[in-house]
């Protein structure tokens, strides 16, 4: 079964287990890395065998989930003892939730992992797992500057790990259960998050640490970050902010006659807590390009082009241990046929177009390819008040409303759902859509982690 | 003004808000059907109860045609109304046999039992005789058979009440979600089976022979637009202005205040549906938005947004053709089967009552029992208990043609029930500290030709 090419390819090793094929017999103590026959790369590249047992090792230790309070007063009260452990939590947590998620990975049907933006992920992983568990001990600052060096390096490797699932996901469209790609993807799209944010909040501690400016118990102001969290994020703020941006960016696409609504912000409106702004940005930026396209869209079939379309309108609510923000259009709903896919990834009979409009995303096609320098500078933590954009993100929100991807939705309810909050969406079929967004305010709701145990509770 | 007084005068409101009706016999025939004495046997609950309960549509209660219906078609409905009923009375007693014998044995949910068995005695001469080859053939017939379905609607209009204070007196003895699972189910099948019946008087009163939508004992409305207890042309911002015009004068008698309402969206949509229903809901959810406000001791008016589902691209919409003015002709032709993509109507109830607290907000579908403590005084009772005093609990009472809740919490899952039957449903979103949304959303029944 095994061209020409794979066996010579395999004589050059010292093999003890017998080769792969398809529906053989494999030995348990080796599993091999799926070599996608396709024919976009060499047959014979990724051929390392690995040792399983390492990764089974690693999978059966549970995930430690944090919140972001831990994230705060871990920042507080920064010393050198408090640093060494934060790099030594990080050195292990990472490559224990790499390990599970490798492990879904190579439990998925054999169809998908072959798919070769799969493939390409689920080897970002394997490297990556294979480094970080390698790490010895911290003991020293100069042993942290140097994980700090290995955690920058594989951030910025991943970088293309959302576009490359998003478009595998939808290339597999059709050969694979629907619902199981779904839970897939928001597994590993969670357990992703969690794995930038603590490997984030480490290297922002450690600059701060190794900032002339820092002296250990210094009073933070509130207007700082600690790491990535910033600790008021005033709503009423970070809407105005990502409305201005998208309005911008819809009003350079669109042609001059086209009016863009207005979007109005009522409510409590110093209602703040503690978040992690760019997440925070991603899902709002995200309801509000729904809604501002949705609306522009509605006004050119429904509108008279001397009156403005109509507002969205944006209300901030403050109990005591949550905020609730509502965005409400009238875009004239959503579409029926569109209703059943709304949360998932797959999209059915949508995703021959959603693929179509990954590939016009620019910058994301660029990061297919090898990654840009100018990334690096994007990194860079030059300012130590305002954290970076997450690059990841950044090149997703920087896009024409019009661009529609599919994965605004079930991404964003992703991020909210992270820290215990939670993204609903109500549609008046034919007037418009209610969107809330809750987010818990407290920040002591531990992140919440998928361990092995509640999956196989599953 | 009297309002409740006047309401019997408004066209959308069933004549049954008044107070609960007793039969009114006048066209009927006086006799009561001969078979009060038959003996239900454990057999006879146990070969309907296995047969194929029939999942009532709109389709169903409008294939005979529409008013007014000729004899022959007036018989085809009688028929097809028995061959639907005691199948579900059936199941209906098999449910509540199958609950704990301490529960069955309360004097409340025993009554209950009783009442069904009887109803189900009082069907089943017919049904044996329609067994046997005999069907219902003659006017003659069909007016005994009419006058039984009137008993029957008319001794089952308290069953919640009554089902709700025996479960709370049984609250040791059974779970909540027991309960609940049996209310959901129960109450589901009660809309369906009083839709049948009442559709068939109401089919009867305004027939060719029997013309006299005056002696109805269920809302029979006149209206050219209406089939049986179907209005075609319902415009649901009518229903929601004399709804929140009913319960604002609640609110100004009981508090001293009337919350204003505002009305947009698309207010002239018409669709198909049920009237009594959707005053039913439409009753608990303003009640619940005008309580809040109040309470919240907000001025901001409570909003009503009428959002029509746009029309489909599908070129074979089934269409209901519109009324004519002329009744005395017979339009069988003009009804075809339902088509489930008929577009619907969404209606969004915004208020700014300051919203539902995260720690309740689990628990607005739960019958209210669930909520109750051992010390608790029963709502409702005679001493007047939680609520009984308010006002707008009385507003539930009141409407005694669907049930009389008076207090005991059932509003909002049995609104739902209401919503869900034919396809639609109720959404509820809180602010918190705020105030809520609520997103009624109902199907329709086909297009309507202009």
């Amino acid at each position: 079964m095994l061209s020409n090419a794979l066996r010579n390819a395999r004589k050059s090793r010292t093999l003890t287990a017998s080769p792969i094929v398809l529906d053989g017999p494999w030995r348990a103590s080796c599993v091999p890395v799926a070599s996608p026959m396709v024919q976009t790369r060499a047959v014979n590249s990724n051929q390392a065998w690995r040792p399983v047992r390492v990764l089974d090792e690693w999978v059966s230790k549970e995930a430690r989930p944090i919140s972001l309070r831990q994230l705060m007063v871990f920042g507080r009260s920064l010393t050198e003892k408090r640093l060494i452990d934060s790099a030594n939590y990080v050195r292990t947590e990472l490559p224990t939730r790499i390990a599970h998620r490798l492990r879904d990975m190579q439990l998925l049907p054999y169809v998908v992992v072959r798919n070769a933006h799969i493939n390409d992920v689920y080897n970002l992983y394997y490297n990556a797992f294979d480094t970080f568990r390698k790490i010895k001990e911290i003991k020293t600052l100069d042993d942290n500057d140097r994980l700090c060096e290995v955690i920058s390096a594989n951030l910025k490797k991943h970088l293309t790990v959302i576009p490359k699932l998003a478009m595998g996901i939808h290339e597999c469209e059709g050969l694979v259960d629907a619902k199981e790609m779904d839970q897939f993807m928001n597994t590993i799209l969670k357990s992703r998050i969690s794995r930038r944010v603590i490997a984030e909040q480490h290297l922002s501690l450690t600059e701060t640490y190794n900032s002339p400016y820092f002296s250990p118990g210094a009073k933070l102001s509130e207007s700082d970050f600690i790491g990535e969290v910033f600790i008021k994020c005033n709503a009423k703020n970070v809407i105005e902010n990502c409305a201005d941006t998208i309005k911008k960016i819809a009003r350079s696409i669109n042609p001059p006659d086209v009016k863009i609504p207005e979007i109005r912000i009522e409510g409590h409106l110093e209602t703040s807590f503690p978040y992690i702004l760019s997440h925070l940005e991603y899902i709002i930026g995200e309801l509000l390009r729904n809604s501002v396209q949705a609306v522009i869209d509605r006004h050119q079939t429904h509108g008279s082009p001397d009156e403005p379309p109509p507002p969205i309108e944006v209300t901030i609510a403050e109990a005591p241990k949550h905020a609730t923000i509502r965005i409400s259009d009238r875009g004239g709903g959503i579409p029926r046929h569109e209703l059943p896919y709304l949360w998932a990834f797959s999209k059915g009979p949508l995703s021959q177009q959603r693929l179509r409009n990954l590939n016009r995303v620019p910058r994301m096609a660029a990061t297919m390819q090898e990654l840009s320098v100018e990334d690096e500078a994007e990194l860079g933590r030059a300012d130590l008040k305002t954290p970076p954009y997450q690059s990841s993100l950044a090149s997703l929100t920087s896009r024409p409303p019009d661009l529609r991807l599919g994965m605004g939705l079930p991404l964003s309810r992703v991020y909210a759902e992270y820290w215990a909050g939670s993204l609903e969406l109500h549609s008046l079929a034919g007037y418009g859509v209610d969107a809330f967004l809750q987010i818990s305010r407290l920040g002591n709701k531990n992140e919440q982690v998928i361990t092995r145990a509640s999956m196989d509770a599953l | 003004m009297n309002r409740l007084a006047s309401f019997g005068r408004l066209r959308h409101v069933p004549r049954t808000l008044r107070s609960t009706r007793t039969v009114s016999c006048r066209a009927l025939s006086t006799s009561s059907t001969a078979a009060s004495g038959y003996n239900v046997t454990d057999s006879d609950i146990a070969t309907l109860a296995k047969r194929h309960q029939h999942q009532l549509s709109l389709a169903d209660l409008v294939k005979h045609g529409r008013p007014p219906l000729s004899e022959d078609s007036l018989l085809s409905s009688a028929n097809f109304t028995l061959g639907l009923l005691p199948i579900r009375l059936a199941r209906r007693i098999q449910a509540l046999r199958n609950l704990p014998y301490i529960v069955v044995t309360n004097p409340n949910i025993s009554r209950i039992y009783s009442t069904y068995v009887h109803s189900l005695s009082i069907l089943l001469p017919y049904w044996h005789a329609a067994a046997e080859g005999h069907p219902i053939a003659t006017l003659d017939e069909e007016i005994k058979f009419t006058n039984t379905l009137a008993e029957l609607v008319a001794t089952h209009t308290d069953t919640i009440p009554i089902l709700a204070r025996g479960f709370l007196e049984c609250r040791r003895y059974i779970s909540p979600p027991e309960v609940t699972r049996f209310l959901d189910e129960h109450l589901r099948a009660r809309i369906g089976t009083r839709l049948i019946a009442e559709q068939h008087i109401a089919l009867h009163f305004s027939s060719q022979p029997h013309f006299d939508p005056e002696a109805s004992p269920t809302p029979c409305p006149e209206h050219p637009s209406f089939v049986g207890v179907i209005d075609t042309a319902l415009r649901p911002a009518t229903v929601v202005e004399s709804c929140a015009g009913f319960v604002a004068d609640i609110c100004e008698l009981r508090y001293g205040t009337r919350p204003l309402l505002h009305v947009n969206g698309e207010p002239d949509t018409t669709f198909a549906s049920i009237p009594m229903h959707l005053e039913y809901i439409l009753t608990e959810l303003l009640k619940n938005a005008f309580r809040a406000t109040i309470e919240n001791k907000s001025q901001e008016p409570v909003v009503v947004t009428i959002a029509p589902e746009p029309p489909l691209p599908v070129t074979d919409i089934p269409s209901i053709k519109s009324p004519g003015s002329d009744r005395g002709q017979f339009r069988s032709d003009a009804i075809r089967p339902l088509d489930d993509n008929a577009p619907g109507v969404t209606i969004r109830i915004r208020d700014r009552g300051g919203g539902i607290s995260p720690d309740l907000v689990h628990n607005i579908w739960s019958y209210s029992f669930t909520t109750f403590s051992e010390d608790d005084e029963f709502p409702g009772s005679d001493n007047g208990g939680g609520g009984g005093n308010d006002g707008l609990n009385a507003i539930s009472g009141a409407s005694a043609g669907i049930s009389s809740i008076a207090g005991l919490g059932y509003g909002l899952p049995l609104s739902r029930a209401y919503a869900e039957y034919f396809g639609g449903g109720i959404d509820v979103q809180s602010l918190y500290r705020w105030g809520t949304d609520v997103y009624l959303r109902l199907k329709g029944i086909g297009k309507i030709d202009p």
